[in-house]
This record gives structure tokens, sequence and C-alpha cells, in this order.
């Protein structure tokens, strides 16, 4: 009886100090996105655009997400236009040597800067608070909390509006 | 739920070989190379991952760690990871270069004229590998029909956007909107056309079918013709009642016969513009 809590103990203790990487949390875990459209200028930012944006948005960080864990570049065809997608796809090429990326625990805390007259871009600051992991195959490099500043572009397509630009900063 | 960086600061505790660590650059203009310095003695994997890069490889701690122009093209953050017995991670930001090209969105392509804040422009900096240049520049916003300066105006931009909003002119025409940066330009064309009409005049007589009645030129209030196909609306009020006849602008004149051989009345109408009246004697 002492032998075998003795075997438990090591083994729990063993568990604890090991490098295997604990499951992680499912990785479309819900994306919070809050929006504040007070300084929108010069267009008044409308209540059903608001909502579109921050639903894509919300959908725009879920398929990266995916896009970035399990190296899908097809994931960003949806959400993403432009340079964001060129530079997204050319990360997922590069990580074909084993790496991948989770971004999970997503809270965005969105700020509309500008909203062009015309009703055709959008520019957000994001404050954006997620854990970030790096992995290797099964083995996780780092695992860091993390609260980055991302200055965003949207435009919006026939039935979505989509990330053309997202470029993190160091402070607004 | 696991807190973050546990796995980090365990993997450190186990650490057996020497103690390694890296030092990143504490900014870097996108496009540039840098070199990511490391201490410690042994071999090292070494990991960047940011946008636009995922890199893995193989280095000797102790010595700096270059990191090419062409990987640090994109601006944004970035997290670089040494791993050898145990993994030490840092971040750093990549900004935007200098101004190479400018984004310039004009609305509307076509526009009727002197309509108030009828026409605006928005332009945005990118360097040359397309990072929002967020740093304020200045951006002159110009108007022009032909040789005729219609408008100079400058901007800072904020965040990386600046814009204008203004009438549109007063002459018919292709107008060109132009941003400048220094030395760099983006251009686009306006095709301006005559707004509503304006002092509707028209004239009738009979003829041996009817009533000939037709506009003079119609223009704008601005003296502009008014685009062909502008329909005009005739009516006719005689002793048998009233007659409308639709009529489309064709080389700035609208025409109608009206089929009637007794006295008539006829006035015209464009949108929300009234013609004068004109009284046409029954036929003799």
């Amino acid at each position: 009886m002492r032998s075998e809590l003795r075997r438990m103990a090591l083994v729990s203790i063993l568990a604890c100090f090991s490098a295997v990487p604990l499951p992680s949390r499912a990785q479309d875990s819900a994306v919070q996105v809050r929006l504040d459209s007070k300084r929108a200028g010069p267009r008044t930012l409308e209540n059903l655009t608001e909502r579109g944006i921050v639903r894509d948005y919300r959908l725009a960080w879920t398929s990266m997400s995916r896009a970035l864990a399990l190296n899908r570049p097809d994931l960003l065809d949806g959400p993403f236009a432009g340079e964001a997608k060129q530079w997204l796809r050319q990360t997922i090429t590069d990580q074909h040597s084993g790496l991948s990326q989770r971004y999970l625990d997503q809270d965005h805390q969105l700020e509309a800067v500008f909203y062009a007259p015309e009703g055709d871009a959008i520019e957000l600051h994001d404050t954006a608070r997620y854990r970030f992991e790096l992995l290797d195959g099964d083995k996780l490099l780092c695992d860091q909390a993390m609260t980055v500043h991302y200055v965003v572009l949207m435009t919006p397509s026939a039935d979505r509006w989509m990330v053309r630009q997202l470029q993190a900063v160091p402070e607004f | 739920m696991r807190r973050p960086g546990l796995i980090c600061t365990i993997l450190a505790l186990l650490g057996t070989g020497s103690a390694q660590d890296l030092q990143v650059p504490a900014a870097v203009v996108a496009g540039t190379q840098a070199t990511i310095a490391t201490t410690g003695s042994g071999k090292a994997t070494f990991y960047l991952v940011g946008p636009g890069i995922s890199r893995k490889s193989d280095v000797v701690l102790g010595a700096e760690i270059s990191v090419s122009f062409e990987e640090l093209r994109n601006a944004g953050h970035y997290v670089a990871v040494l791993c050898s017995s145990e993994c030490r991670s840092a971040s750093f930001f990549v900004r935007a270069a200098k101004p190479a090209r400018l984004a310039f969105l004009v609305h509307p392509s076509r526009v009727a004229v002197a309509q108030a804040d009828a026409l605006s422009g928005v332009a945005l900096p990118f360097d040359r590998y397309r990072n929002l240049v967020l740093a304020p520049v200045a951006i002159n916003f110009q108007l022009s029909a032909g040789n005729t300066s219609l408008l100079s105006r400058p901007a800072r931009t904020v965040d990386g956007v600046a814009w204008f909003r203004t009438t549109s002119g007063k002459a018919a025409g292709i107008v060109q909107a132009t941003a400048t940066l220094d030395d760099l330009s983006a251009r686009r064309a306006i095709q301006q056309v005559a707004s509503d009409p304006c002092n509707l005049r028209i004239s009738g007589q009979r003829s041996p079918a009817g009533v000939l009645v037709q506009t003079e030129p119609v223009r704008d209030c601005t003296g502009n013709p008014v685009t062909d196909g502008t329909i005009v609306t005739f009516t006719a009020t005689g002793a048998k009642g009233m007659t409308t006849v639709d009529a489309p602008v064709k080389q700035g004149v609208a025409r109608a016969q009206i089929k009637s051989a007794g006295a008539l009345m006829i006035s015209a109408a464009c949108g929300v513009v009234m013609g004068n009246e004109v009284s046409v004697g029954a036929q003799p």
C-alpha cells in the first residue's frame, strides 16, 4: 500500500514537471469582440454596420486561429483579403516545417477611429488579449499571455467586411 | 486551466545545460536586416514567428543570429524563441518603412455638378512592402479640370489616413483628383455631369399632323446641357381633356408631336422644374 502511494506521488510529480504539453482548450473557443464606435468619423457608424463588423472581425480571428493551428490556408479565404491574407498564407507555408501557433482565450477591444465618408473602408484599433502558444510538432515551445495592439483596415465586400490589413504596433 | 507561461517556467526549471538567453532589437524598420544576440554555449534551435514568417533553424549559442531583410518585410509583432535545454522567448516590433505608394479612394466616379459635399477622397500611404505607414505625413489633395485648379487642400495623416470632402465643380466634364505625398502621387478621374434642368422653356407650332412642341436647349442652373435621354414631359390641355407625352432630350432638345386639331394649352416639366406655358390655336 505504501509503495503504491509512493508510486502515485512520483507519477504526479513527474506529470507536473513533464515537458509534454498539456492538452489545450479547443482552438475555436469563443472569441470575445467589443466595438466602441464613438470616435468613428467622418461617417457615422450605423448600428447594423457595427454589428456586421463585430461579427466579421470575430470570424476573421476564429478563422486565423484555426488556419495557423491546423496549417490550413483555405480557412483564410472568407474573412481576409489583400495584404493580410497574403502574409497569413506565407506564414502557413513556412510552418510546413512542423510549427503551429495557437491563439487562445481571445478578447478584442475594438475602437473605430476612421470610417470613410462613403463607407468603403474602416480603420479599427484592436487591443487584443490572448494566450499565445507556439508548437513544434507536439512540443510546446512557448505559452504566453499577451496584449498586442493591432491597426486593422476592413473593407466591405458583397456580403461581409473583410480584413485587408492587420498590423501590430507597440502602442496606439 | 493552465496558467500562462507555466510551461515555459517548467522548462526553465528543468534546464540542465548552460543558461541561454536572447536579446532582440528594440525597434526594426521593415525590410532591414537585424541581429538577435544570444548567450550561453552549445547548440540550440531558434524559432522566429511573425507576419509572413515562421522560421526554425539550428544556431550556436553565444553567436548572433542574423535575420534577413526579407524575413522582416512585414510590419508587426514578432516572437523569437530560443530552445536548448530550455526555451526562452522575446518579442519585438517591426514598423513600416517610408511611404512608397499611395492608396487613393475617390467617390463617386460620376457626379452631378454643384452638389454639396458630393466628392470625397481617402488616401493611405504604404511602404514598399505594403505596410500601412502610421507616422503622420503631409498629403495634398487637388482637383483640376484641364489646366484649371478647382481645389488644393493639404491634409496630414492621422493613424495612416488622410481624407477630404468637397462640393462638386460647376462645369460638366472630366475632373482629375490627385493625392500627392512628396514625389508620390495617385490620380483618379471623375466624370462631372449636368445637374437637374433649370429654366425650362418651350415653344409650339401647329403642323399638319397636330402640334409640334419643343424645348429650347435644356440646361442645368450652371449652364451645362443636360444629359441626352433626360425625360421632358409635355402636357397639353384642350377642350377634349388632357394629354401627356414623354420625350427624351436629344442633342440638348426634347421634341414631341401632339395630335389635336383643337386649341391647346401646353406646358412642360422635367424633374422638379416646370417650364413656361404656350397656347396654340385650333386648326383653321
